[in-house]
């Protein structure tokens, strides 16, 4: 603030409080002409409502007089009289930093204790399973559901079940967390023609015995040869690209002809974001966690 | 005459001169929080980082600002480690210096903006413009599918480039320029999550992240 406006601000607060405390000071002494009736004259409705004199009630000046020590209190405590920073130093982003601090030093022993555990404990820990679900509902269930069932319509994979993508170890969840991950396939609808889009999407149902036509999965299965680059000879997938397993009934972009055909014609784009800028290692540990314990509760009751 | 009856009688009999002092009284306050920061507005710059929005971010921008987003979402982290935790650094004013109308508020019936880029993708983004209930099954968020099938009208943004240089964004001449061939036949889709994908994500390339 410039030393003008903080002079500015000065001036108007001290003509203000100037001229309150005069009123309040001095309209107390002044004497009101007051009639025989003990009223002032003044008169409403032909008579019938009279303004009476009374002294003011010694709480409603008590009240007064505080609002008066309180606010002068607080200018001198606090920021607000110009460019005057107040005694105690308040600022807000002291104060953010302060209650960021004091939360740390409340989570500390927490953390301190989940560095303790191993990941099988952690999964089992009642207050990192808590932890772990709402980091999950905050950050990742937009894509991968409250539930981490997934979502076909933008590729995000089932989290709770025993088919990881880009690898299921803890390394690799951790990468695809902090880092992100990028699932491209290359569009083949325009290589591959109509009708041998429809052979390789009968091939790729075969794999897993999905429903499909026998005979036009036997006529893709040469065709196939350029997916198995990436997916596999028999289709079993490969984490270090992304690239999902086809030979089983787990369908990250949905299940059936209709579902593989369009894959394979448009190809996939999924991207998972980093998460590195919001979630630190500790945090997906504990996410990590909370996944297997529901993989495993899933897996026991299926 | 009693005692100092005199002055009062002079207010309080006459309704104007009591309209007048009360009208004076009222305003020191005004004149006091107001004015400064009024005028002291002018004077921030923009921060590391915050550059003016490109043609098609600020096309995004106008729609978000037409389909009325900010009635449900801020764009402002206040300095509570409730929001900070969960939306990232608290903004400040030298954020948005380039936004006008500012988003700035603390009514929220969805989640803050302010630093919503890169956090999901772009698909997610427009399959959520589209049908919010086919990402977040509990979302009370309207559908904007129409965003999808109209074109950003080219001229209309490099109008409001030139109107915005006027009022001192420091456009050169050759973003001006530039705007037609960086809208070509861009959605106003593309352009809302073009905006969406830029918020908080200062000196981010022109194109959507990630």
């Amino acid at each position: 603030m410039s030393t003008f406006w903080s002079m500015w601000v000065m001036f108007l607060v001290l003509l203000n409080a100037g001229i309150t405390a005069f009123l309040f000071v001095w309209a107390q002494k002044v004497d009101i002409p007051v009639q025989e009736d003990g009223t002032t004259g003044h008169v409403w409705a032909h008579g019938v409502l009279r303004e009476g004199v009374r002294r003011l009630p010694r709480i409603w000046v008590a009240a007064s007089a505080s609002f008066f020590i309180w606010g002068v209190g607080y200018l001198l405590l606090f920021p607000g009289f110009g460019g005057f920073k107040g005694l105690l130093g308040w600022t807000s982003h002291g104060q953010h930093a302060l209650a960021v601090a004091v939360n740390d030093a409340n989570i500390a022993e927490t953390t301190a204790r989940f560095a303790q555990l191993t990941p099988e404990q952690l999964a089992q820990d009642p207050e990192a399973r808590h932890i772990g679900e709402r980091l999950f509902v905050d950050n990742c269930a937009a894509c991968h559901q409250r539930n981490a069932h997934g979502n076909p319509l933008l590729g995000a994979p089932n989290l709770v079940d025993a088919d990881w993508t880009w690898g299921g170890d803890d390394a690799s969840i951790t990468q695809s967390i902090l880092e992100g991950r990028q699932g491209i396939m290359p569009p083949l609808g325009d290589a591959l023609g109509v009708d041998k889009v429809t052979d390789v999407a009968n091939f790729v149902l075969s794999l897993s015995g999905a429903p499909h036509d026998a005979a036009k999965a036997a006529a893709g299965a040469p065709e196939f040869a350029v997916c198995a680059a990436c997916h596999g000879p028999a289709g079993e997938g490969n984490p270090a690209l992304g690239a999902p397993k086809l030979a089983d009934s787990i369908w990250t972009w949905g299940g059936g002809l209709a579902a593989v055909e369009q894959r394979i014609n448009d190809g996939t784009h999924g991207v998972m974001p980093a998460w590195k800028s919001r979630l630190g290692a500790d945090d997906a540990r504990v996410i990590i966690a909370w996944l297997r314990s529901q993989a495993r509760d899933r897996i026991a009751q299926p | 005459m009693a005692r100092g009856y005199k002055y009062f009688e002079a207010i309080e009999k006459h309704a104007g001169k009591l309209g007048i002092f009360t009208a004076i009284m009222v305003s020191l306050g005004g004149l006091a929080e107001i004015t400064p920061l009024f005028v002291e507005a002018h004077s921030i710059t923009a921060s590391d980082g915050t550059k003016p929005y490109d043609a098609l971010r600020l096309a995004g921008k106008d729609i978000y600002v037409r389909e009325g987003c900010y009635t449900c979402h801020t764009q402002m982290i206040r300095s509570l480690r409730a929001e900070t935790q969960r939306y990232g650094a608290y903004s400040i004013a030298s954020e948005s210096v380039y936004d006008r109308p500012h988003q700035w508020g603390s009514k929220r019936t969805g989640p803050d903006l302010a630093r919503v880029g890169g956090k999901y993708s772009d698909e997610w983004q427009r399959l959520h413009l589209t049908d919010p209930r086919a990402v977040v099954a509990a979302s009370n968020m309207p559908a904007y599918p129409w965003l999808a099938e109209t074109k950003v009208d080219s001229d209309d943004i490099v109008a409001r480039m030139r109107t915005l240089r006027r009022l001192g964004d420091p456009y050169t001449d050759a973003d001006i320029a530039g705007a037609p061939a960086a809208l070509e036949g861009k959605t106003e889709m593309d352009a809302l999550v073009a905006y969406l994908q830029g918020l908080g994500v200062h000196a981010a390339p022109a194109e959507g992240t990630p």
